[in-house]
């Protein structure tokens, strides 16, 4: 299959600190890829090098063969880049937004206009385009913001965290728009913290942590890496924590663990170890017990042994076990 | 990239027109020095004799307003400063349009026009014309509101003078854009311009024959003047609307053009770099 997207030792530095650490990865035409890693693992910056706004410091990337280095106007003509950032203009309509996008690719008149209300409809936005920017929620701003980057019709789209901080309805709505633009033909690829959006939108995704790319693959192909269940127990009493480990490892091996004041079992298979470990349990006090299939949070946790939010200020794994079960629902 | 150019402008106005409120404290400012300092500051009636035989007091009178003349070229001080005033608010509102340049950075629409194929220029241009319009639109009123307030024009004062005047303050807010456009395509943090800003501002405005002549200030303050376009400018700008004699007019209109003509060069170069370095 033809590339659209291909990373050659792609590395940037700032002074000393290596934002992004020479990162090899190839997308294929059509396809959905997806950057999953926490805040600060070097996603933007990855995208920024790819939109040709930040200059590589070590290799090179090639979008259906244009150079990042090399063709920047090129690539600047058939990409389409939705940021991180809400950058639409308050006090301007949606249409004014996204009309002044369509005159920056070179779209005139009628057609620049045609462009704009193609791309608004494709968003579920035109009953709302006349309006202020100012005047929309925070999930018809985020599609806004992606309506600018699709008007242009473009073969590659960057969609950097698409959903971030947006209710699990408008989460939704935007995953629907984009499996319609891979229908499309366009090739996406999508950064997220999220390891639910990367999984149920991505066809393959890379795990990206530090600056460096530490698993790729079909989101089955990564989380076949994790053998077995994972239970997550939250006891009343920190301080019987080590107890509750040593017990359960006492019947299985080198099982149990202390993760975020929380023991971390794993197991081949939950449903032949949960009656025992019941029993274990017995003398205490538990608070909840979850019994979790492997997932892409796993793959993440068991390959670098931290959460893929930890850095927003403390995870919370049951809560953010209750938000994306209803978020994958 | 004409077209990329008129609809980055357009959507400058735009912004800019939605935003009513701005539209008056923009011209707070000026009308301040206007209505306040300029009005308050009438030499001819500070020294206006009184208690005096009126032998006398006609003969100091003469005086006095003999000595305006020859200091501003004018016996009314508020007509010397609102003249320099519509050169220093074309000033103001140059360094301003920089630090909008600043927000826009901060709030990613830079960024997101620079993944686009608009050539760099046309991003640089489009704040310039942006910010030029602006300025017309500003000057006008303020020149009303300064005749209003008493501002005496020349005899035979015709729109030759009032167009000469206006592309003075255009050349004056065309090299200032693109200083500080530069500037801001340099500079990340807000704070950081708003102290440039303060540090440029005043002393380029004092260091001008815009608030006081030129002969009035120490030798040293006189040199430093020479190099400053404003001054360029304020001395046309009064020339064509009240009046006041300049020794070399043709040279002063050279000095300004190639003065504002090697910031807009420098400006434009240094923000393409500063577009292009990340």
């Amino acid at each position: 299959m033809d590339p659209a997207i291909q990373a050659e030792n792609l590395t940037k530095k700032y002074g000393n600190f290596v934002a992004v650490d020479h990162i090899n990865f190839t997308i294929n035409k059509g396809e959905i890829f997806s950057l999953l890693g926490p805040n600060g693992a070097g996603k933007t910056t990855t995208i920024g090098m790819l939109s040709t706004v930040k200059r590589p410091t070590e290799g090179d990337a090639y979008i259906l063969g244009y150079s990042i280095v090399k063709h920047k106007y090129h690539v600047r003509k058939i990409i389409g880049v939705s940021p991180q950032d809400l950058t639409a203009d308050d006090e301007l309509s949606g249409y004014e937004n996204v009309l002044i996008m369509a005159k920056l690719f070179g779209y005139r008149g009628n057609e620049a206009e045609d462009r704009a209300k193609w791309a608004l409809n494709f968003m579920d936005l035109w009953d709302s385009a006349f309006k202020k920017v100012r005047e929309y929620s925070g999930g018809m701003r985020r599609r806004l913001e992606i309506a600018m980057s699709i008007v242009h019709n473009p073969s590659v789209i960057f969609l950097d965290e698409p959903t971030v901080g947006l209710d699990v309805q408008s989460r939704r709505h935007i995953w629907d728009l984009v499996r319609e633009l891979k229908k499309n033909g366009t090739t996406v690829l999508l950064t997220t913290h999220y390891m639910e959006e990367a999984e149920a939108l991505s066809d393959r995704v890379a795990i990206i942590d530090h600056g460096k790319i530490i698993a790729i693959g079909t989101p089955s192909e990564l989380k076949a890496k994790i053998k077995g269940d994972r239970i997550y127990i939250l006891v009343k009493d920190n301080n019987k924590l080590d107890e509750v480990i040593n017990k359960i490892n006492d019947f299985l091996p080198n099982s149990a663990s202390k993760i975020d004041n929380q023991i971390l079992v794993k197991t081949e298979s939950s449903s032949e170890f949960l009656p025992q470990l019941i029993k274990i349990l017995s003398g205490y006090e538990v608070v909840e017990l979850k019994v979790v299939k492997p997932n892409l949070e796993e793959v993440f946790l068991e390959l670098t042994g931290r959460g893929l939010r930890e850095e927003e200020g403390g995870f919370d794994r049951f809560k953010y076990m209750r938000v994306t079960r209803g978020a994958t629902r | 990239m004409i077209q990329e150019v008129y609809t980055l402008t357009v959507r400058e106005l735009k912004k800019w027109l939605s935003r009513r409120g701005t539209f008056i404290v923009s011209l707070i400012t000026p009308l301040f020095w206007l209505g306040l300092f300029g009005k308050s500051l009438n030499f001819a009636q500070m020294f206006a004799p009184t208690n005096i035989p009126p032998q006398y007091s006609s003969l100091i009178s003469q005086y006095v307003n003999h000595q305006l003349l020859n200091l501003f070229g004018t016996t009314s001080y508020f007509t010397y400063l609102a003249s320099g005033m519509l050169v220093v608010f074309g000033f103001f509102q140059s360094v301003f349009g920089g630090t909008n340049l600043v927000f826009e950075k901060r709030l990613g629409y830079l960024n997101r026009l620079l993944m686009t194929p608009t050539p760099r220029s046309g991003i640089f241009l489009s704040k310039v014309f942006g910010t030029l319009i602006r300025i017309l639109f500003y000057e006008t009123i303020l020149m009303l509101i300064a005749w209003g307030l008493g501002i005496k024009f020349k005899p035979g004062l015709n729109v030759i003078n009032v167009l000469l005047a206006g592309i003075a303050i255009v050349l004056i807010a065309i090299g200032f854009v693109s200083v500080f456009a530069a500037i801001a395509f340099n500079v990340d943090n807000v704070e950081i311009m708003f102290a440039i800003v303060n540090l440029i501002n005043l002393p380029l405005m004092f260091a001008s024959s815009a608030l006081f002549p030129l002969k009035q200030m120490p030798s040293w303050l006189q040199e430093i003047a020479k190099f400053n376009p404003i001054t360029y400018a304020a001395d046309i700008v009064r020339y064509n609307l009240i009046g006041t004699p300049i020794s070399n007019y043709l040279l002063s209109w050279a000095i300004l053009i190639a003065l504002s003509l090697a910031l807009f060069i420098i400006g434009m170069l240094v923000s393409i770099n500063a577009m292009e370095r990340t």
